[in-house]
């Protein structure tokens, strides 16, 4: 167990461990001498499984369930996979979220995989389980394991008697970490749990206050730690003067490391600790910056004709435009953007004795615990981190970077020290979604069909763009960001189609944001097939069905699905729009959105009154949290449309609260309704981020279809609108 | 001197101008109660002061001398029967919450909310919640305890 990688591992090997190779890093391979901790990215296998459920010796199933819960439920979805192999009910299964040091690494929680990837490896590996449970009842009843038949909790022997888990388990209760692994998941025609809507074990812990984030932790004997950060992008620290904190009543220490740009200091207790920290005078160097939204701006390769990366091309350019007759080009933007998690993050450490403890909330514990080791020099083996769940995630909490400043700290004082991120640190020291700059060309035919589609767009690395310098400057020479491009190939098949991009590195941070490139990519699109419909004088749903091709059958039916939902095609009154986008997530998820809008001229708003979704995400597990998480897709599409952009002023941030980064709140948030269509023998998909991807396009669409104004660069803003509607 | 979900709780000199939020957290170890953004946004540390909503964050220690808080730890006493407050009730009816961390916050404007207006209509609701944030955007679901609690669900 917990095998890591050590300085004899040579760096193919760890890459090819931790997942990376199949990410399209082969290339590093001899090519640098430092490999930071890297996020884990390798995919679960049945096997892995093993390690995760145990029955206990009074009969319960205790499951060490390897997806962090921050909202989306995922804990709960492979709850009931495991449940429904074993037999038992939600009375019968613990579903803990496991210490770094209780069973061995597994792949980071993001990009919606927490079903999508882990219910068939963990359904094999509890059904091998099962079969293990039933040769040992089979072994105490003394008949042949085929006469032993399932029973809720157990097993029935031939007579009808009842052997429970418990009594099969023992005192040292049972489990198994190797199988041949040839039981079979039960076919989904003898489901009885999974499809079922079991409630959230954690209901009643959140709405009576009792459950606990990080920020709640306490731990015996501990102070309060803090940073000074760096006041802008690549600014360094020149020189720090802290006695007059020093001085303090109640400062524990100050901790400065010029070489490293890290000032921090630790008090006993928490209502000093802002006072004694800004009683340390820093002295930083000021980068000029450029403006990174400028610096990323489609129109420049495209007028040079040179991107980095082509990600589609089939036939000709130059033929499809011969042959349309009616030619588009547009531009379309998406500002940078917050994750803007409810919960800033926060972390306790304990670092003493050649051991260190963390206590955090992470989408990769195991990443944290790779990183906490490198900052107090500790080996893996020696530090265990414990997570928890987490106030918001959507891509933003990989890195719990407070718990290495708290590492640190507590490294220094041998105490342990709490370092709790304040709202304006939440959102000026994490990273950010890219900015995204496209220029689309287009054409069609005189019958309304896509001709040819040119699409190029510049952003910035996501998937890599955590990546450190110097390992950076190698990856970009080689590796096409494929969160940039998520979403970015368009589902119709026009004859020719071509799409390019750019991933560029500015001084902003990036990474993942919910759905990585889906949500800006889709916004292109989906506008740009909108705008073709209208110069075809097509309804927009006839215009996509038509120019689908045949085998993306999935995705008009939610198309057709959601437009019977919406009543789609009634007139309107004046100043009302519908509008319609559809999308598919990762090549496994079907997504169609139609949007309402209402532009309400005395209040000077434009107001999203109703929003439908239509979704194809294979077998639904738990359609009480997909529609959930249906919702909240929802609700970032429109707060995406409407609200969210991050401010730069002389290319830095100028954010630090949310008085300067809107998001959708109550009184805008549009009522909804969801139709789930539940293919018999589709495997389950991702739901986490599927549905926000097409919403924007929606909203921008309908904002067209009510006052002819098209927007094409987010947030809409009524102010906006005036100039175009007023001619 | 105020009372804390009934305790009549003293405030020891020294902490006369912490707010609110920092004391209930971190002196008297209520956690249920959240820090969102520390300059009255977003409606993660909504309590109740003499049963209206109010911002902790946004609150002196020394204000509430001589008044009743009450946190989302002391909702459900303040009923009449025993176990979860209406409100709380319905959370769990219409499974709310998704993250869960905005969700106190929510509780306790929703149930100032509805003793103001027991029979609040949906605009009621969106404009009476507008200052609690749900990054989670379960403001749907939202709406639909609200109403469960009013007896319309
Ligand atoms: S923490 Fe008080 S309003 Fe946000
Ligand atoms: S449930 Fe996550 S912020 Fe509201």
């Amino acid at each position: 167990m917990n095998q890591q990688p050590n300085s004899t591992l040579n760096r193919r090997a760890f890459l090819v461990r931790t997942g990376w190779l199949a990410a399209g890093t082969t290339v590093l391979t001899g090519c640098s001498s430092i490999i930071p901790a890297l996020p884990s990215t390798k995919d679960p296998v049945a096997e892995d499984g093993l390690a995760w459920i145990q029955i206990m010796p009074d009969g319960r199933v205790r499951f060490y369930c390897p997806r962090m819960e921050m909202g989306q439920g995922a804990p709960l979805g492979l709850t009931q996979i495991v449940a429904e192999e074993l037999n038992v009910g939600q009375e019968a299964i613990d579903c803990i979220t496991p210490a770094t040091d209780q069973v061995p690494p597994f792949k980071m929680t993001v990009g919606s995989e927490g079903v999508s990837q882990f219910a068939e490896p963990l359904a094999r590996a509890s059904a091998q389980l099962r079969e293990a449970l039933r040769a040992r009842a089979a072994g105490k009843l003394g008949v042949p394991p085929a006469k032993v038949a399932d029973a809720t909790g157990g097993f029935a022997g031939p007579d009808g008697s009842v052997l429970a888990y418990g009594t099969i388990a023992g005192q040292s209760g049972f489990s198994i970490l190797e199988a041949d692994m040839s039981a079979k998941p039960k076919p989904a025609d003898r489901h009885h749990t999974v499809g079922q809507r079991w409630r959230h074990p954690d209901l009643q812990a959140i709405v009576t206050g009792q459950m606990t984030y990080s920020r709640d932790i306490v731990v015996e004997g501990m102070a309060y730690g803090d940073v000074l950060r760096p006041p802008a992008f690549g600014a360094e620290l020149l020189r720090a003067d802290a006695d007059k904190a020093r001085a303090m009543e109640g400062v524990v220490a100050v901790v400065i490391d010029e070489g490293d740009n890290f000032v921090g200091i630790v008090t006993e207790n928490p209502f000093i600790l802002d006072a004694a920290l800004h009683a340390i005078q820093a002295d930083w160097s000021r980068p000029a910056a450029a403006d990174p939204v400028q610096t990323l701006d489609a129109d420049k390769p495209w007028d040079e004709d040179d991107f980095e990366h082509e990600i589609l091309s089939d036939g000709s350019i130059q033929a499809g435009r011969d042959e349309a007759t009616d030619h588009l080009s547009h531009r379309y933007d998406t500002p940078f953007a917050a994750h803007a998690a409810m919960e800033p993050r926060a972390a306790i450490a304990k670092v003493s004795g050649g051991k260190a403890e963390i206590w955090c909330g992470s989408q990769d514990p195991y990443f944290v615990r790779g990183r906490v080791c490198r900052v107090v020099g500790l080996d893996e083996d020696d530090v265990v981190v414990h997570p928890h769940r987490m106030g918001g995630g959507f891509g933003g909490r990989v890195p719990c970077q407070a718990s290495e400043e708290a590492a640190r700290l507590s490294a220094a004082v041998g105490r342990p020290v709490r370092v709790q991120w304040d709202r304006e640190t939440e959102f000026r020291h994490n990273y950010f979604q890219p900015a995204f700059s496209h220029r689309i060309a287009a054409g069609i035919d005189g019958s309304g069909r896509i001709r040819y589609w040119d699409h190029g767009f510049v952003s910035s690395p996501i998937i890599f763009g955590l990546v450190p310098k110097p390992l950076s400057y190698i990856l970009d020479l080689f590796v096409a960001d494929e969160g940039t491009a998520r979403g970015a190939t368009l589902p119709y098949a026009p004859p020719s189609r071509r799409v390019r991009y750019s991933d560029v590195r500015t001084q902003v941070p990036t990474g993942s944001w919910r759905g990585l490139g889906a949500a800006p990519n889709t916004f292109a699109i989906e506008s740009m097939v909108d705008e073709l419909a209208a110069e075809a004088r097509m309804d927009p749903l006839a215009f996509r069905l038509q120019n689908l091709p045949k085998d993306q059958g999935r995705l008009a039916a939610v198309l057709q699905t959601v437009a019977r939902d919406a009543d789609w095609g009634r007139p309107q009154p004046a100043s009302i729009g519908m509008g319609i986008a559809g999308a598919i997530y990762k090549g496994e998820t079907y997504a169609a959105i139609v949007a309402k809008v209402s532009v309400d001229r005395a209040a000077e708003t434009i107001r999203v009154n109703h929003v439908w979704c239509a979704q194809d995400c294979g077998r639904v597990v738990n359609p009480d949290q997909v529609e959930s998480q249906i919702a909240g897709n929802i609700a970032w599409g429109c707060s995406m449309a409407l609200k969210e952009q991050v401010p730069f002023d002389g290319g830095q941030l100028d954010v630090s609260n949310f008085d300067g980064y809107d998001v959708l709140r109550h009184d805008d948030a549009p009522n909804i309704s969801i139709t789930l269509i539940d293919p018999a023998k589709a495997a389950p998909s991702g739901v986490g981020e599927s549905a926000f991807g097409p919403v924007a396009a929606a909203i921008a669409n309908a904002v067209f279809a009510a006052t002819g104004h098209r927007f094409r660069k987010l947030p809409i803003t009524y102010d906006d609108i005036v100039p175009a509607t007023a001619s | 001197m105020f009372e804390l979900n009934g305790t009549p709780t003293t405030v020891p000199a020294h902490l006369r101008d912490a707010t609110l939020l920092d004391f209930i957290r971190e002196i008297a170890g209520l956690t249920g109660t959240k820090y969102g953004c520390g300059q009255g946004l977003c409606g993660a540390c909504t309590v109740h002061i003499d049963g209206d909503a109010a911002r902790a964050c946004q609150t002196r220690i020394s204000d509430v001398d001589g008044r009743k808080v009450t946190t989302i730890e002391g909702l459900a006493a303040t009923t009449a029967d025993a176990g979860l407050h209406p409100v709380q009730q319905a959370w769990i009816t219409a499974s709310v919450p998704q993250c869960g961390y905005c969700q106190p916050g929510q509780i306790m404007a929703a149930a100032a909310l509805l003793k103001a207006n027991p029979d609040p209509s949906d605009d009621d609701i969106r404009d009476g919640m507008a200052g609690n944030i749900c990054r989670c955007g379960t403001y749907p679901r939202i709406r639909q305890a609200i109403k469960i609690a009013a007896g319309k669900g």
